[in-house]
C-alpha cells in the first residue's frame, strides 16, 4: 500500500479538522485517522497489529484528558514497535524550553496551532516534509 | 431578799468588820478575789461616810435571788442630817453592778448589787449554813484585822503585779504584735513588737491613729473599722493590711485581729488586738492568682491561634480555589479564543471576494479584539500558576535563560534591528519555567516599549551581592516617569495608550509575583525619554519552599 496515513491525536475536534483540512488541500490523497486521546490512540496501535506500520506520522496535542501528549511520547517511544513512528507536537503553548524537552524525548518538531489560514497551510506543509523522511525509509511515496 | 449578817456602823473598827464581813459573803458566794476585793471597798466607801457623818447607821448583808440573776447585797442605811456627804457613794456606784439609793422619811437606804455567777448554785440549805456562819463567827482584835488586811491587800497587789509581768513576758516573747485598745481606739497597752517593727511609741500612734504606720491605700478601710466598729462592740473584727516595717522601709501584709473583752456582765471593757505577718502568704496568694490568670491566656493565646490557624487553612483553601479557577478558566477560554481568532482570519481571507470592504473592517476589528483577549487571558493564566505549589527548584543556568529568550524574541529582534547582549549570569536555584517568564516579560517590554526610528539595545548583566544575585535589564528605550513606578508593577496597569501598544499590562506583575515567590525583589529605574533599567535581585541558593 502506499497511501500515506497520519495519525491525530487531539480531543479537539475543531482543531483536527483544521489540520486535516489544510493537509487534505496540499495532498488529497493522505489519509488521516484521529483519535481523542492518547489512551485510545495506543489502544489502536494495539490492537491492529500491522496498524503501525502504515503510519507515516503521528501529530500529538498535549493537553488531552486520560493520557496527555508528553505521556503519549514517553509511552511511544519506549514500545519497541512504535519507537520509529515519526511524532510531531502541536500544541497551544509556544515556549521554547517545552519545545527543547519534547525534542528530547523524541519528537521530530513542535508546532504551535494556526491561527489564521496561511499558518495553517504553512504547519500541514511542514508536516507533510516530515512524512517524507519516513517514506524515504519505507519507501511510500507522497 | 436573804439577810446574812448585819454590822452596826459607829467608829473604825466598825468599818473594819464591815469590810471583812463583805469579803467574806463575796468569798462563799464564789466571787474572785478581786470581785471580793471591790465589793467589799464599795461597802467600805459608803459605810465610812455613814460612820463619819450618820446616825444610826448599819449594815445588813443580803443574797438576793430574783428570776434571771443572783446578787449579794449591802444594804447600808443611817438617820442623815442633811448636810452629809456621799462621796463614798459615788464612789462605790462605780464599782458595783446595780445601787439604789431611797429615803423614807429621815432614813437613808443605800443598796449596793453585787453579781454571783450563775453558775454558782444556791439553795436554801446553803442561805442558812451561811447566816450559820456569820453568827458563829469569832470576833477578832481590831489590830489583827488591820494587819490582815493589809496583807490580803499586798498579796493581791503582788498577784496582779506577777501577772503583768507574766503577760508582758509573753506577749514580748511571742513573734506577734499585741497590744489593747480601748472604746476609742488608743492604745493601752502593746508589746514590745509593735514599738520596735512601726518605730513609734504609743503616743505617737495614737496620736497619729496610726496613719504613718499603714499603707495609704488600706488606711481608709482601717479607719472605719476603728471608729466605727470599737464603739460598737462587734464580735471580733479582721482585716488585712499594708503595715510598714520601719527597719525596712517596706510595707509588708499583716492579718489584724481584734477581740472585745467583755467584763462579766457583758459590758463592753476593751479590745485586745494581735497582728500576723502574712506578707509570705500574700506573695504566694498572688503568685497563685497570677498564675492562674496566666493559664486562663494561655488558654485564651491557644485559642487565638487555633482560630488562627483554621482562618489561614480557610484562606489557602480559598486562595487555591481562586487559583484553580483563574488557570481553569484562563486555560478553558483560551481554545474558544483561538477559534475565533482563526475563523475570522479565515473569512476574511478565503472569501473576500463575497465580503464588502465593511465586512472586512468589521471581521478584522473582531479578530483584532478576540486577539487582545487571548494575550489577557494567557497572562492570566501564568500569573495564577505562579504559586507556592508550582514551584520546582533547581539549578538553573541564567546565561541558558537569557538565550533562550533570544531565540523566541527572534522575528521581532530582526523586525526592530535590535540587540541583546548578555553578559554573564550565574547558575541559581529557581524555578526555570518562572525564570523564563521573567526573563521574557522584561525583554518584551524592552522591545515593545522602543524609540521608533531607533534600534532597540538591551544589556543584560548580574552582579553577585552576598548570597544574592542582582540582574540588571538595560534598555535605550521610550523609558518612563519614576512616579508610576508601583504602578507599573501592580495588575493591569500601563503607561500608553493601548492602541499604540499591543499587549496587556500584567508582564510586570507576573514579573513582581515570580520575583517574590523566589524570596527576591524587582524594582526599576528611569527617566522619560532615556530608556528604563530593570532591576531584579534573587536569592541564589535560599530554600523557597519554607
Amino acid at each position: 500500500m502506499n497511501t500515506v496515513t497520519i495519525l491525530i491525536v487531539d480531543d479537539d475536534p475543531d482543531d483536527v479538522l483544521i489540520i486535516a483540512d489544510a493537509i487534505k488541500e496540499l495532498h488529497p490523497s493522505i489519509q488521516i485517522i484521529s483519535a481523542v486521546n492518547g489512551e485510545i490512540a495506543m489502544e489502536m496501535l494495539t490492537s491492529h497489529l500491522d496498524f503501525h506500520h502504515s503510519l507515516s506520522l503521528i501529530i500529538l496535542d498535549l493537553n488531552m484528558p486520560k493520557m496527555n501528549g508528553t505521556q503519549t511520547l514517553m509511552a511511544l517511544k519506549e514500545n519497541q514497535k512504535f519507537e520509529k513512528i515519526p511524532v510531531v507536537i502541536y500544541s497551544t503553548s509556544v515556549n521554547s524550553l517545552e519545545k527543547e524537552k519534547c525534542l528530547k524525548l523524541g519528537a521530530l518538531s513542535y508546532m504551535t496551532k494556526p491561527l489564521s489560514y496561511k499558518e495553517s497551510i504553512a504547519t500541514a506543509a511542514h508536516f507533510i516534509e516530515l512524512c517524507n523522511i519516513r517514506s524515504i525509509q519505507t519507501g511510500k511515496t507522497v | 431578799m436573804h439577810e446574812m449578817a448585819k454590822v452596826t456602823l459607829e467608829n473604825e473598827m466598825d468599818l473594819i468588820l464591815a469590810h471583812k464581813r463583805s469579803m467574806k459573803l463575796a468569798e462563799i458566794a464564789g466571787l474572785s478575789l478581786s470581785a471580793q476585793t471591790t465589793f467589799a471597798t464599795a461597802v467600805s466607801e459608803v459605810a465610812r461616810n455613814t460612820i463619819d457623818s450618820g446616825k444610826s447607821g448599819r449594815l445588813i448583808l443580803n443574797v438576793e435571788i430574783d428570776q434571771r440573776d443572783k446578787y449579794i447585797v449591802a444594804c447600808i442605811k443611817d438617820e442623815h442630817a442633811n448636810n452629809i456627804s456621799r462621796e463614798g457613794f459615788e464612789y462605790a456606784k462605780r464599782l458595783v453592778n446595780k445601787y439604789y439609793i431611797s429615803t423614807k422619811g429621815t432614813e437613808t437606804s443605800i443598796e449596793l448589787y453585787y453579781y454571783i455567777s450563775p453558775s454558782f448554785k444556791i439553795d436554801i440549805q446553803k442561805l442558812d449554813e451561811w447566816r450559820l456562819f456569820f453568827r458563829n463567827e469569832p470576833p477578832i482584835s481590831p489590830y489583827e484585822e488591820l494587819k490582815r488586811k493589809n496583807e490580803q491587800l499586798q498579796k493581791l497587789s503582788e498577784k496582779v503585779q506577777k501577772s503583768d509581768t507574766q503577760f508582758k513576758t509573753l506577749t514580748n516573747s511571742l513573734p506577734l504584735i499585741i497590744f489593747s485598745l480601748d472604746l476609742e481606739g488608743q492604745l493601752l497597752y502593746a508589746n514590745e513588737w509593735l514599738i520596735k517593727y512601726s518605730g513609734e511609741s504609743i503616743e505617737s500612734l495614737n496620736k497619729s491613729k496610726w496613719k504613718s504606720f499603714v499603707h495609704e491605700d488600706d488606711y481608709h478601710t482601717f479607719l472605719v473599722l476603728f471608729e466605727n466598729k470599737i464603739g460598737n462592740g462587734e464580735i471580733a473584727i479582721r482585716m488585712q493590711a499594708r503595715l510598714l516595717d520601719k527597719a525596712k522601709g517596706e510595707y509588708l501584709w499583716h492579718q489584724l485581729s481584734l477581740t472585745p473583752y467583755k467584763d462579766d456582765n457583758g459590758n463592753l471593757q476593751y479590745w485586745t488586738g494581735f497582728i500576723v505577718d502574712i506578707n509570705a502568704q500574700k506573695i504566694v496568694e498572688e503568685t497563685l492568682k497570677d498564675n492562674r490568670e496566666l493559664k486562663q491566656i494561655q488558654i485564651q493565646l491557644k485559642e487565638s491561634q487555633q482560630t488562627q490557624e483554621r482562618y489561614i487553612e480557610e484562606l489557602n483553601r480559598s486562595n487555591q480555589e481562586l487559583q484553580q479557577f483563574a488557570f481553569i478558566a484562563s486555560h478553558d477560554l483560551q481554545e474558544p479564543l483561538r477559534k475565533l481568532v482563526y475563523y475570522s482570519d479565515y473569512l476574511i481571507n478565503q472569501y473576500s471576494s463575497s465580503i464588502n470592504e465593511n465586512g472586512i473592517e468589521c471581521l478584522t476589528k473582531m479578530q483584532n479584539s478576540a486577539n487582545r483577549m487571548r494575550m489577557l487571558i494567557k497572562d492570566i493564566l501564568v500569573f495564577s500558576q505562579i504559586d507556592k505549589e508550582r514551584i520546582s527548584l533547581s539549578d538553573v543556568d541564567l546565561n541558558s535563560i537569557a538565550y533562550h529568550a533570544r531565540q523566541d524574541f527572534e522575528l521581532v529582534i530582526e523586525e526592530k534591528k535590535a540587540v541583546l547582549i548578555i553578559g554573564d549570569l550565574p547558575v541559581i536555584r529557581a524555578d526555570e519555567r518562572m525564570m523564563m517568564q521573567l526573563f521574557e516579560n522584561i525583554i518584551s517590554n524592552s522591545l515593545k516599549y522602543s524609540k521608533k526610528n531607533s534600534s532597540p539595545e538591551i544589556h543584560i548583566k548580574s552582579l553577585i551581592k552576598d548570597d544574592c544575585v542582582e540582574l540588571s535589564f538595560k534598555d535605550n528605550g521610550l523609558g518612563f516617569d519614576e512616579k508610576y513606578l508601583t504602578q507599573m508593577f501592580t495588575h493591569f496597569q500601563r503607561l500608553h495608550n493601548y492602541i499604540e501598544f499591543e499587549g496587556t499590562g500584567l508582564g510586570l506583575a507576573i514579573c513582581r509575583k515570580i520575583a517574590e515567590m523566589h524570596n527576591g525583589k524587582i524594582w526599576a529605574e528611569s527617566k522619560e525619554g532615556e530608556g528604563a533599567t530593570f532591576y531584579v535581585s534573587l536569592p541564589t541558593y535560599s530554600n523557597v519552599n519554607n
